[in-house]
């Protein structure tokens, strides 16, 4: 008797040993794979404090130093690039949600023919390689002189931007029941009413998400600028091929440009990280 | 409050009617209930009234006034939706404020909070005000949605269902409010349901819909005993309705039924037989509810011998099912009846109660004494045209 009460307690404590273990075996996973994953902004924060002389060395130890910084924020015009690169990408999302959330909507509520092809032809912009269709829009664009212009820019950007909206609002729209739009209407709201109380609270999580998301692929976009624009327009990623020189590469500047570069995504996620985590409560709808 | 009418209504979605040419007209302050099985288009008929969904043809009028182009905010109509149709992002408050906070229906903050507490409080969800939809149950989010719609002081209620995902208890304590509410405000409430004792219980008027037209259109007292067709008369009514073959013989004078495969004629009373002859008939389809059936498991002379099929407690009767010559007859029984399966058993059937049904088209074609049946005479020999 007095055994198996002993052999119970034995397997118990085995058991919250095991738990205990998993518990430190999951955090311990997490942890190297934080490690792993942020390893390239770390390694980036390193390099852009060292001089051009340590960059080479292997070991983690060396003066830091701030010459890249000055060199990069007050020597060069990076902060009109990251302006100018803001002017864009942010440009690009308005006319993306303006445009692409009505579309969204209309693909998701109206039966018209060929609905399924445009919503795929929309789907297929991103398919196409940016290299490929660059150079006949090249031509284009000088032709009606939207070369190097900022609605060129943000024109050409629909093409990254608009799929991914579309799609991804237009899936929000879907799940949210027709009734409930028309219960809205019935209650006295007028279309556009029922629009903004009704639906953009719904498809909010969704359009910030997708937004977002397009803000970063706008951001960093790099084939479009390079060859679209020139002397007046200068993105940021095309503003970082400066730092390889012709004498040398200045990796600790381009780890500095590099670290400003992202710092607006970064902080845009950490702010939205909540819309991004959570889905639509579909709890309103019989289901 | 207000009369809708509705004119040669056709609705039809790609190539499927939903509504063939109906015409309707519900009087001021009436009880109306749409009836029917799934896919009958009642839903698609509150949905026409509400102008969320346009016919291809015929006219809507809301107290004569043609609204057909008039937008549904602008009809001022109330309604409940079959599936809830709450917003998910609004607490219970908030829902149920809603109409009360549009451009065009806007009440002061102190008035919201009042009429608020009043529907909550006879919903019995005065509880859950902060709560969001998702938080809730079925029953509740359904609750809500009723709220919702009488809070305000619409033309008319339009009802899809309402009480369908309610239990039991709450369902039928749900009916008598309702009933209540209909007679002390006086409005005008078009109501779906696809339960026969909600739909007899509430209607002032019922209308029963089968693919989009209207079979019969009548009281609750005229749809139970003087149905236009086999249809109606199978849907109303627990347990359903026995229909089943006769054929129709003279002898001696008088006009006899003889069905079951039974040897024994049962004779049939005058204003039938004069109906059935005058056809010229020979075969009819026979209706007779279950609590016109008698049993008796002792052998008695005279009545049909057949055997039980199934027997099936329901706590304040037994439905039993006598099995006779491959014909089943539904009848109803004290509650206390035991009954093993294949016992013999003789059941006398009361013919005097019987429907009689044209045996090709299923058409009503007369009852003994019907205006016995129905407290209306009037309206019951409408019905039989």
């Amino acid at each position: 008797m007095e055994e198996r009460l002993e052999s119970k307690e034995g397997s118990r404590m085995r058991k919250t040993a095991m738990s205990a273990l998993g518990t430190f075996g999951r955090n311990l996973g997490l942890t190297l794979y934080a490690l792993f994953a942020l390893f390239p902004l770390v390694w980036m924060v390193i390099c852009s404090l060292k001089s051009d002389a340590e960059m080479y060395n292997t070991v983690f130890r060396f003066t830091p130093t701030l010459t890249n910084y000055t060199a990069v924020l007050l020597g060069t015009d990076y902060f009109k690039a990251f302006f100018q690169n803001l002017a864009v990408a942010g440009g690009a999302v308005i006319l993306t949600i303006l445009a692409g959330v009505p579309a969204a909507y209309a693909l998701a509520r109206y039966d018209f023919k060929k609905k399924e092809d445009l919503a795929f032809q929309i789907l297929s912009f991103k398919f196409a390689p940016e290299i490929l269709v660059i150079l006949p829009i090249f031509i284009i664009f000088q032709r009606i002189g939207l070369y190097d212009t900022y609605f060129g820019l943000i024109w050409v950007y629909q093409l990254i931007t608009m799929p991914l909206v579309i799609w991804v609002v237009r899936g929000y729209f879907e799940e949210i029941s027709v009734e409930v739009e028309q219960a809205a209407q019935l209650d006295g709201y007028k279309w556009f009413d029922v629009f903004f109380n009704i639906l953009v609270p719904l498809i909010k999580p969704g359009l910030v998400a997708s937004g977002l998301l397009a803000f970063i692929f706008a951001w960093n976009s790099f084939t479009f600028p390079l060859v679209l624009s020139g002397f007046k327009i200068q993105t940021m990623t095309i503003t970082s091929l400066r730092y390889i020189a012709s004498d040398t590469v200045h990796y600790g500047q381009v780890a500095v440009a590099s670290l400003v570069a992202v710092s607006p995504e970064i902080i845009a996620c950490l702010f939205i990280q909540k819309h991004l985590v959570r889905g639509l409560s579909f709890g309103a709808v019989k289901g | 409050m207000a009369r809708i009418t509705l004119e040669n209504i056709t609705k039809k979605y790609k190539d499927k009617a939903a509504l063939r040419s109906l015409s309707l007209d519900v009087a001021d302050n009436e009880f109306f209930v749409l009836f029917g099985p799934a896919g009958a288009g009642k839903t698609t008929l509150l949905k026409t009234i509400a102008g969320i969904e346009f016919p291809q043809e015929g006219l809507v009028r809301i107290n004569g006034e043609i609204v057909n182009l008039i937008e549904p905010m602008y009809r001022n109509i109330s309604m409940v939706f079959e599936n809830y149709a709450l917003y998910p992002h609004m607490s219970v408050y908030d829902n149920i404020a809603s109409p009360m906070r549009s451009k065009l229906y806007r009440k002061e903050e102190s008035y919201i909070k009042e009429q608020v507490a009043r529907v909550t409080k006879m919903m019995r969800i005065d509880g859950l005000l902060d709560r969001k939809p998702s938080q809730l149950s079925n029953g509740q989010r359904q609750r809500v949605a009723i709220g919702r719609c009488l809070v305000r002081t619409p033309n008319v209620f339009l009802m899809d269902e309402p009480l369908a995902h309610l239990d039991a208890k709450l369902r039928h304590f749900m009916r008598g409010e309702l009933k209540e509410m209909q007679s002390s405000f006086s409005s005008t409430t078009i109501y779906v349901t696809h339960d026969y004792m909600e739909a007899m219980s509430l209607a002032d008027r019922i209308a029963v819909l089968n693919e989009g037209r209207i079979e019969q259109l009548g009281t609750s007292l005229e749809m139970y005993y003087t149905p236009r067709n086999e249809f109606v008369a199978r849907l109303f009514g627990e347990p359903e309705i026995n229909i089943f073959d006769g054929e129709l013989e003279e002898r001696e004078g008088r006009l006899c039924l003889r069905a079951l495969g039974q040897a024994e004629l049962m004779p049939l009373e005058d204003d039938v037989a004069h109906a059935l002859r005058s056809g010229g008939r020979r075969r009819v389809h026979v209706g007779l509810r279950g609590g016109d059936v008698r049993f008796s498991f002792a052998d008695k002379g005279g009545w049909i011998k057949g055997s039980v099929y199934t027997n099936e407690p329901i706590g304040h009767k037994v439905i039993m099912v006598v099995d006779v010559n491959g014909t089943q007859i539904y009848l109803v029984a004290p509650n206390d009846t035991k009954a093993e399966i294949d016992k013999p058993v003789c059941i006398d059937m009361d013919i005097r109660n019987a429907i009689f049904f044209d045996a090709e088209s299923g058409e009503y074609i007369i009852r003994h004494d019907a205006e016995r049946c129905c407290r209306k005479p009037g309206d019951a020999t409408e019905t039989r045209r």
